[in-house]
């Protein structure tokens, strides 16, 4: 009712929005980074490549022996991202955003296969950059699991390829504007929440279903009969979720791409990360 | 303790600055109010006193603000946490635990303090601000009083000399705010604390300052008595107004010191005829019957019953927690009732009353329209423009309709400016003209005035008394005595659920102690509530 | 309570359910974890629903996919179902005859995963992880931050995603549907962002992150070097190649220890109730690595499974006891 305007950024402003890194990466974090993404690989694909006279192979123990080298792999990953330094307000931001994706994972766990969480990840990357996305899948999926009581050797897989998920976000191209972007990013959120059930189904699967059926995990067998018992197994339980899933995702995504993509970007410019403050006059320095 | 030399403040991306050629101090121990109109740059000379002005906001800063000796050039606000303590407005926003405690000692356990000074400085401000009860409680079941003095008190255990305040009671009840309130001139007198507080409610606050930072349109900051600022500032608090019609000077801050100097008023008006009060005998446009509202483990309204005639202002008035916004919700029919009717008259187009809780929400909404509490809980859009265009279209309104109901009551705003950056008086604008375009002739307002300017609130009482005039009917609560005072024709005060009083608000106001204006406790006993009633008064006798 | 005793305990209780094969050790185990877990329950921990319905899950689906794609196991046949080729899927066979030997096996192995994840929701539910976070290194200070704030935050998000559909009715526009959600997530969303600046200022004004030490230049070599030996363990695992599995992982969580530390050197934040090992958590702590060694050595599984209930008594037990202790303090 007064007519005072306070400060907002025009809107050209908010269209053209410089690419934004959060949480910034220096180079030895990227080779931290490719490293550790080669470590969890394989953690995720072990049945894949494990030799059967691994001890793994046999011990119903290994998803516990994984989840903590996992757990160990992030907690190296996250060092090395903070070493980086982070602003304080990106910390804010990582909380306020994780909370939201976990209330969402809270609200869609009800409605079969409709996860948004994916979506919040995915455009939470894409505006904050890659580093900002892998510790925003890291920590949503924390918290989503301290809210619900999801705390288990589970946990470090859904949390890597949750970050995973953002980091990627964060590394698609950054000329894509418009439609065309949110386009991409329903096609890359699908994708991704396709793949991560896929990922989580095979490393859980072995333990799932036990040894000696038709569908099981078979040490030492060639990577494509495994293959074909997992996606049989696959088929046969959490395919169609997945495949829900995924074109939630991606519907989300193509929904309320956009205005999200202005209102997290609206933020990214408000906040202006790392400022340096400016001190005309300043000759102390 | 706070000395600002020739500062300028400009944001990023504007053209002129938002402070300009600020030289002003703060000596050790006063309490210092910012006045000045919404926008004009009273955050932003906080924001510059604690660092956050450019460290966090970005900027530039011409000039030097030197705190305690550091200056804010080379020290960001965590190297002033142990110096300056920040309370921001919507204290809820800030916390950053769950508990009471843990947000207390947050603080301290970013500088590092020992256990056991840890402890002692607990137990210290837990006393100081009477937080003791409380100190295991989750922080989001404290009511709005409560929050505000843990907000304090989690910046008080760093060992702060100055403590910079955003409106810290603009939010708050009257209760609330008076607790509020002692707290801080319990630091100041008897710690020797600096205080610099910014706020809107002048008449709560004015009483306590030892000086006055007045901050112009244009950025300039003028520094004075409190006696001599607050009345510069346009439309002050109904004290000061009362003053300058009866000549008072110096000006009277509180209303003990107005009533030594009443007398010859009171006199003068004695003579005049008490304004007659005015009921209009119209048609009902709303009636509720034995409204009950039950939530787990509370019952918020037992047995309310309510007739909201065509051409009446109700205020509904009470303590936090009485019951009013449920009964609000109850008698729009926007939130369940656990028992009783509501009826709501229709219009041309389908004339049968009926129930809005079980109308379709579109043909509801054309008969009785609510405003929440957060007026932004209503807009979803990206841009004004946006947002007036989508609810003409929601309204089946001719487009533009949304757009001229706002351009009446906040003027011209950019059409693509997000809903979330105007201030809460164009917030407050743009929701009651996305719920008018529809024409609904019963208007329920939640709490309508938190956070708004004098000005602002002006423009509201306005607006409700033409949507009465009209023929329409509105019902609002508050706990604003003085805005009440200004628009209500009617008050209901409820008190743990049930109607305690329901009659004519000159009949309530005059005779309680605790929702009297200011006018009203100055010229006690006569039955005058606001200036402008006063101003009428002297004019009839002369 | 030191928050990693019951969690020590529960870890030690996995690796036990791993290793032993005996379907009484594998009860009592279950039967112990789901007492800790009802107890702490009753005395005000979190709802532990989600862990009791995993633990039966997991033992259904075995149980479902053993009748349905068939064990191979010894024993007495129970029931004689045909056998039913799948065209589509060449060497894959639905149902045929159900075994006792497969049926114990089936059961086994679905009880052992059961036990791991009700020993984890005792764990949770005694020791809420929540209180975990603050032993994190100081170095990931920012993460663990980040994750209390948004534990914090979640349910006044969830109120406020409440306030926005009941608004949204006000304004008479529909309240289901999947463009409703979105026009519900979107303001919530826009106001978590505002909150999230508002609650950064009141951070940095509060010393957040004022104690931070220096950069070092050693953390990022050691950190890598962390990272190639977890590499090396993980392949030594998956190959069973034992020069590298455990060497690999020891050496990358001792490099891990150092570059935590150095990052985390300087002047520390300090913590108002810092978690304190008292006697009873260091025995609850002591008996998960008896059960963790014993299990790995070969220890038979009874003696152990006593010592775990031996345990939970213990942490149990104390619990009346150390609160009003607390209460005094």
């Amino acid at each position: 009712m007064t007519t005072a305007v306070r400060t907002s950024p025009s809107r050209t402003e908010v269209l053209r929005a410089p690419r934004v890194h959060a949480v910034p990466l220096r180079t030895s974090t990227w080779v931290a980074l490719a490293v550790a993404s080669l470590v969890g690989l394989a953690a995720f694909g072990w049945p894949l490549v494990v030799a059967p006279e691994a001890g793994l192979a046999h011990a119903a123990d290994a998803p516990v022996v994984l989840g903590a080298v996992l757990a160990g792999l992030l907690l190296v990953v996250h060092l090395a991202l903070a070493d980086g330094g982070m602003d304080v307000k990106a910390v804010a931001l990582l909380g306020l955003l994780s909370a939201v994706g976990a209330v969402l994972r809270q609200l869609s766990a009800g409605a079969a296969g409709i996860e948004l969480v994916f979506a919040a990840l995915v455009l939470g990357g894409r505006v904050l950059g890659p580093g900002f996305g892998f510790a925003l899948g890291t920590t949503t999926l924390a918290t989503s699991a301290l809210l619900t009581g999801g705390v288990g050797p589970w946990l470090p897989f859904q949390m890597l390829a949750a970050s995973w998920v953002g980091l990627g976000a964060g590394l698609l191209p950054s000329r894509v504007g418009g439609r065309r972007e949110v386009t991409m990013l329903a096609a890359y959120g699908a994708v991704a929440s396709l793949a991560f059930g896929v990922a989580m189904n095979l490393s859980f699967w072995p333990y799932t279903l036990g040894a000696g059926t038709d569908l099981s995990f078979v040490a030492g067998a060639p990577v494509l009969e495994n293959l074909r018992r997992l996606l049989l197994f696959s088929a046969a339980t959490s395919l169609g979720w997945d495949l829900g899933r995924a074109v939630t995702t991606a519907v989300g995504l193509a929904l309320v791409g956009a205005p999200v993509l202005a209102v997290l970007r609206r933020t990214a410019t408000r906040a202006a990360f790392l400022p340096a403050p400016e001190r005309a006059g300043d000759t102390s320095r | 303790m706070i000395r600002l030399e020739a500062v300028s403040v400009t944001y990023p991306g504007q053209a002129s600055p938002t402070l300009r050629d600020v030289d002003v101090s703060v000596a050790e121990g006063e309490l210092c109010l910012v006045v000045g109109p919404t926008g004009a740059g009273k955050s932003t000379l906080l924001r510059a006193v604690s660092g956050l002005v450019p460290h966090f906001t970005g900027g530039t800063v011409h000039g030097r603000v030197v705190v305690d000796g550091r200056d804010t050039r080379d020290h960001r606000p965590r190297d002033l946490a142990d110096v300056v303590g920040v309370v921001q407005q919507d204290p809820a926003r800030g916390f950053v635990t769950e508990t009471v405690e843990e947000e207390l000692a947050y603080a301290m356990e970013q500088l590092g303090l020992p256990s056991d000074a840890m402890r002692a400085r607990m137990e210290e401000v837990l006393d100081l601000l009477g937080l003791v009860t409380l100190r295991h409680r989750a922080l989001r079941d404290l009511s709005g009083g409560e929050q505000q003095r843990v907000a304090i008190g989690a910046v008080l255990t760093a060992h702060p000399r100055v403590l910079v305040l955003d409106e810290p009671t603009s939010a708050l009840d009257p209760a609330a705010a008076d607790d509020v309130l002692a707290a801080l001139t319990r630091l100041v007198h008897d710690h020797g604390m600096t205080v610099l507080l910014a706020e809107h409610r002048l008449e709560r606050v004015v009483q306590y300052a030892d000086r006055v930072l007045a901050v112009g349109p244009d950025g300039s900051v003028a520094e004075g008595a409190a006696g001599e600022l607050v009345v510069r500032v346009a439309g002050g608090p109904p004290l000061v107004e009362l003053a300058a019609l009866a000549g008072w000077d110096p000006v009277p801050l509180s209303v003990r010191d107005a009533r030594r100097r009443v007398a010859p008023l009171r006199a003068r008006l004695a003579a005049s005829e008490p304004p007659l009060p005015h009921v209009p005998r119209a048609a009902t446009l709303l009636s509720a019957h034995d409204v009950h509202v039950r939530y787990p483990g509370t019952h918020a309204v037992r047995g309310v019953g309510l007739e909201l005639a065509a051409g009446q202002v109700t205020a509904v008035m009470g303590r936090n927690g009485a019951g009013k916004s449920s009964l609000l919700w109850a008698v729009a029919g926007a939130a369940p009732r656990a028992a009783g009717t509501v009826l709501v008259a229709g219009r041309r187009e389908a004339p049968a009353p009926a129930d809005p809780a079980v109308l379709d929400p579109r043909e509801a909404r054309r008969r009785v329209a609510l405003v929440p509490q957060d007026p932004g809980d209503l807009l979803y859009l990206g841009s004004v423009a946006a947002e007036l265009a989508a609810s003409d279209a929601q309204a089946d309104a001719a487009p533009g309709t949304t757009a001229a109901l706002f351009a009446g009551f906040a003027g011209a705003v950019p059409a693509a400016a997000h809903p979330r950056d105007l201030s809460e008086g164009q917030r407050l604008g743009l929701a009651l003209a996305v719920q008018l375009a529809a024409g609904p002739p019963v208007l329920v307002l939640d709490e309508p005035t938190r956070g708004l300017d004098y000005a602002a609130k002006r423009v509201l009482a306005r607006l409700l008394a033409e949507h009465a005039r009209a023929g329409g009917s509105v019902l609002l609560s508050s706990h604003d005595v003085e805005f009440v005072a200004q628009c209500a024709d009617r008050v209901v005060v409820l008190a743990d659920g049930s109607v305690v009083s329901d009659a004519p608000a000159r009949e309530v106001l005059v005779a309680s102690p605790t929702f009297a204006p200011q006018v009203a406790k100055v010229l006690h006993p006569l039955p005058l509530l606001t200036v402008d009633e006063v101003r009428d008064a002297l004019a009839v006798t002369g | 309570m030191h928050p990693a005793a019951w969690w020590a305990w529960a870890l030690g209780i996995v690796v036990l359910a791993g290793r032993t094969g005996s379907a009484t050790v594998l009860t009592l185990l279950a039967l112990t974890a789901l007492a800790v877990l009802l107890l702490a329950r009753r005395r005000g921990g979190p709802a532990p629903g989600a862990y009791l319905t995993l633990a039966l899950a997991v033992v259904v689906v075995r149980l479902v996919f053993h009748v349905l794609v068939g064990v191979p196991g010894g024993g007495t046949v129970i029931v004689d179902l045909p056998t039913l080729e799948v065209s589509w899927a060449p060497g894959l066979s639905l149902l045929g005859p159900i075994t006792t030997g497969g049926l114990l096996s089936a059961v086994i192995g679905g009880l052992r995963l059961a036990v791991m994840v009700l020993a984890i929701g005792a764990a949770a539910t005694a020791a809420p992880p929540t209180r975990l976070l603050p032993l994190l290194p100081p170095a990931l200070h920012h993460l663990a931050t980040a994750v209390v704030i948004a534990v914090a935050v979640a349910p006044s998000l969830s109120a406020a995603a409440g306030a926005t559909r009941r608004a949204r009715r006000l304004r008479g526009l529909p309240t289901r549907g999947v463009r409703a959600v979105a026009g519900t997530a979107l303001p919530v969303l826009a106001d978590a962002l505002d909150r999230s600046l508002a609650l950064a200022a009141s951070m940095d004004t509060r010393g957040y992150a004022r104690l931070l030490a220096p950069r070092d230049r050693r953390v990022t070599p050691l950190l890598l070097g962390s990272l190639v030996a977890l590499g090396l363990g993980t392949y030594g695992l998956l190959t069973g190649d034992l020069r590298y599995g455990l060497p690999g992982l020891a050496v990358a969580v001792l490099l891990g220890a150092v570059a935590a530390g150095l990052a985390g050197r300087g002047p520390r934040r300090t913590q108002y109730r810092p978690a304190r090992w008292r006697p009873p958590d260091l025995l609850l702590a002591c008996v998960g690595a008896l059960l963790a060694l014993g299990a790995t050595a070969g220890v038979p599984g009874g003696a152990l499974a006593a010592a775990a209930v031996l345990g939970a008594v213990v942490g149990s037990v104390r619990e009346p006891g150390a609160r009003y202790r607390e209460a005094l303090a």
